[in-house]
């Protein structure tokens, strides 16, 4: 019973993780960079969610979906004004850039929200079915569910459409793939805003679960969905998936066996250790993706 | 092109408009004879509301003393606000900033402990008062004569919660889950050994850090010992998202927190799941006596919001050294740093102030409770039904 609790308390967790690592992934993948604003959009888009079940509509959907476009947005305009300007500079100035924006996001919303928690309503609450005698309720089953859907419908814009076909191609090579014709930029910026809509789904689903907005809601979790990005193989999006999960599932049980001090030492000392042994990550690739 | 001119517009803005804030908080500075003051907090960064707390009721006490008159004979105060951003290294800056500044004749603030104590040599070494409305650890103000904590320190509470849970709420065997940090450790530790002097068994004891969200896993850990109450050290936000967990996990027990958990956010966070949830606190914001009244009343009409018990001990700290200055009779860094420690019942809004010969200050607490989504007085209102 004990084991189930803990079991269903981190796949709730790693549906967040999740979420989190397929947008580092993506991002990763298009532009050979860790986006460390990744985590600033999570908490963006868990502000529009807040926002539209407080005045708008008290639906949960509604809110994810708000959640997607708020992400989608600040992801667009944060690529047009500095990604663009410095690709093909170093690589580093990126990098920089976007620690830059992940404070400049959060003090933001501080200053204009406020820095106090804010309590984001309660949905589906209600015990949706029991395993042995633990209760797992209906939100944590549209949490598991969400991801499930975004993972689906990423695949198949991926490997079914077009625009799929040119995120693929400038993954493997930008430079080349703008001399086989393909609009680079363009591509990259809906890459890069389809990880910013990630970001926010899950920024959304972590207001509804937590019951709790706010400025500085992103930073830990970003952190350690980077690292279950890594976990997955950082280009792979099944790989981020399986790195989030499996990352909330050891934290939660860590946490059982020592002590909530513990937990990241614990999810870190299994991601070395993995990593030592298999440096490319769970579902990562020899070469790049 | 266009992208560069618009980029730099921007970084153009964005300088014009730090210019402008840092223009703000200099203004009036031009005025002789005003007594300067530092206030160092958290402005920005996690804690930042407990700093923007700090820097309204600092402002809001100046304007107060200086619109009755100031001290000394009609000298004005003003106010240096310094940013610590929560971090000790930043505070310790901030320290050596206003110190080598000597128009600055006392500083109040930190807001955390940590940052308190890595700055305390500091003003140790250049000898101005470091006055801190909240660092509770017991070492803190011990630490150098310089140094002065007027919340009452965690040795005071620990052991006042400590025989509110086992003779009040009849616990003997309490789970502890505290925050990871010098408030925290220091916290769980006085109401731990105070719970088992009394007779109590402290059945399990974990922690976590600041920023975590998800309190499932230790709380499914703590729910499978025999505990009939929980200790809670920690701030009203991680207190909603723990009680709102305990909920959702149906684990029903009798919790208690410290005095941080006061905050009015407690309950419109936690809603239903915070009800009968107890706490100490040296301030409560529906106190009858006139001087909580005004300032209580001011804060709201001002700023919209009740002010939390954070905020309450600012406002004392700066009154409190107003009035220290008046009784030295001078600006003197050390004649404050005297007239300070002979501090006698000072008359605050979130208890009086007398200070120990260690420059801390002994409070009294008052039993709360959560009673029909509302923080009542304990001793009136007992534990709400379940």
């Amino acid at each position: 019973m004990l084991f189930v609790q803990q079991l269903i308390n981190g796949i709730a967790q790693g549906s967040l993780f999740a979420l989190l690592a397929i947008s580092f992934a993506i991002v990763y993948g298009v532009m050979r960079l860790v986006n460390f604003a990744t985590g600033s959009l999570y908490m963006i888009g868990a502000f529009s969610g807040f926002f539209i079940v407080r005045y708008v509509v008290r639906d949960v959907f509604v809110a994810i979906f708000a959640g997607a476009v708020a992400g989608y947005i600040v992801a667009f305009v944060l690529e047009k004004l500095a990604f663009k300007a410095l690709r093909g500079v170093a690589r580093i100035a990126s990098l920089i850039c976007t620690i830059g924006f992940s404070v400049f996001l959060n003090e933001l919303a501080a200053v204009l929200f406020g820095s106090e928690v804010k309590s984001m309503p309660a949905f589906y609450g209600q015990t949706a079915f029991r395993i042995t005698g633990v209760a797992v309720s209906w939100l944590q089953v549209v949490m598991v569910a969400t991801a499930a859907t975004v993972l689906i419908i990423l695949q198949l814009f991926i490997y079914k459409t077009k625009m799929g076909l040119a995120i693929r191609t400038v993954s493997l090579d930008y430079r080349t793939a703008a001399l086989m014709g393909i609009n680079v930029d363009r591509t990259i910026s809906i890459a890069f805003s389809i990880a910013g809509a990630m970001a926010g789904i899950a920024g959304v689903l972590a207001a509804v679960y937590y019951n709790a907005v706010a400025f500085n809601m992103g930073n830990l979790p970003g952190l350690k969905s980077f690292s279950a990005a890594v976990f997955g193989g950082l280009t792979s999006i099944p790989g981020a998936i399986v790195g989030g999960y499996l990352l909330g599932i050891i934290e939660n049980f860590g946490v059982q066996i020592i002590s909530t001090g513990y937990r990241d030492i614990i999810g870190f000392i299994v991601l070395v250790a993995f990593l030592l042994f298999r440096p490319r990550g769970i579902l990562g690739r020899k070469t790049s993706m | 092109m266009a992208k560069r001119i618009v980029v730099g517009l921007l970084v153009l803005v964005a300088a014009a408009g730090g210019a402008f804030a840092a223009g703000q908080g200099e203004r009036a500075a031009a005025t002789d004879g005003d007594i300067h003051i530092a206030l160092s907090a958290p402005i920005t960064g996690d804690w930042s509301e407990y700093g923007i707390g700090f820097d309204r009721s600092a402002r809001m006490a100046i304007d107060q003393i200086n619109a009755d008159g100031g001290v000394l004979g009609g000298r004005k105060f003003r106010l240096s606000v310094g940013d610590t951003e929560g971090n000790p290294q930043m505070g310790t800056t901030l320290a050596q900033r206003f110190t080598a500044d000597r128009t600055i004749v006392a500083q109040i603030g930190p807001f955390a402990s940590s940052t308190a104590m890595a700055s305390q040599p500091i003003f140790d070494a250049e000898g101005m008062v470091q006055l801190s409305p909240t660092a509770s650890h017991a070492d803190f103000a011990g630490g150098s004569r310089w140094s002065f904590g007027i919340v009452g320190t965690q040795a005071g509470e620990g052991p006042f919660n400590a025989r509110f849970a086992y003779e009040h709420l009849g616990l003997r065997r309490v789970a502890v889950l505290h925050l990871n940090n010098d408030f925290g450790i220091d916290s769980a530790y006085y109401f731990s050994k105070a719970f088992e002097e009394l007779g109590g068994e402290i059945v399990e004891t974990d922690f976590y850090f600041d920023g975590e969200r998800d309190f499932t896993a230790v709380l499914t850990k703590l729910s499978r010992t025999n505990a009939d109450g929980l200790y809670i050290v920690s701030f009203y936000n991680d207190g909603a998202a723990i009680n709102l967990q305990r909920q959702r996990l149906g684990w029903d027990v009798q919790v208690l927190g410290t005095g941080s958990l006061y905050n009015e956010q407690l309950i419109a966070l936690g809603g239903d799941s915070v009800e009968g949830v107890c706490t100490a606190t040296v301030f409560y914001a529906d106190d009858p006596d006139p001087r909580v009244r005004r300032y209580v009343e001011e804060f709201r009409s001002r700023y919209g919001v009740t002010p939390s018990f954070h905020a309450a001990v600012a406002y004392d700290a700066m009154m409190l050294l107003a009035d220290a200055i008046e009784r030295a009779g001078s600006t003197d860094r050390a004649a404050i740093r005297d007239a300070l420690a002979e501090t006698v019942d000072f008359e605050a809004v979130a208890g009086n102030v007398t200070f120990t010969p260690e420059g801390d200050a002994v409070k009294s607490y008052r039993r709360l409770v959560i009673y029909n989504g509302e923080f009542r007085l304990f001793d009136e209102v007992g534990l709400p039904r379940r």
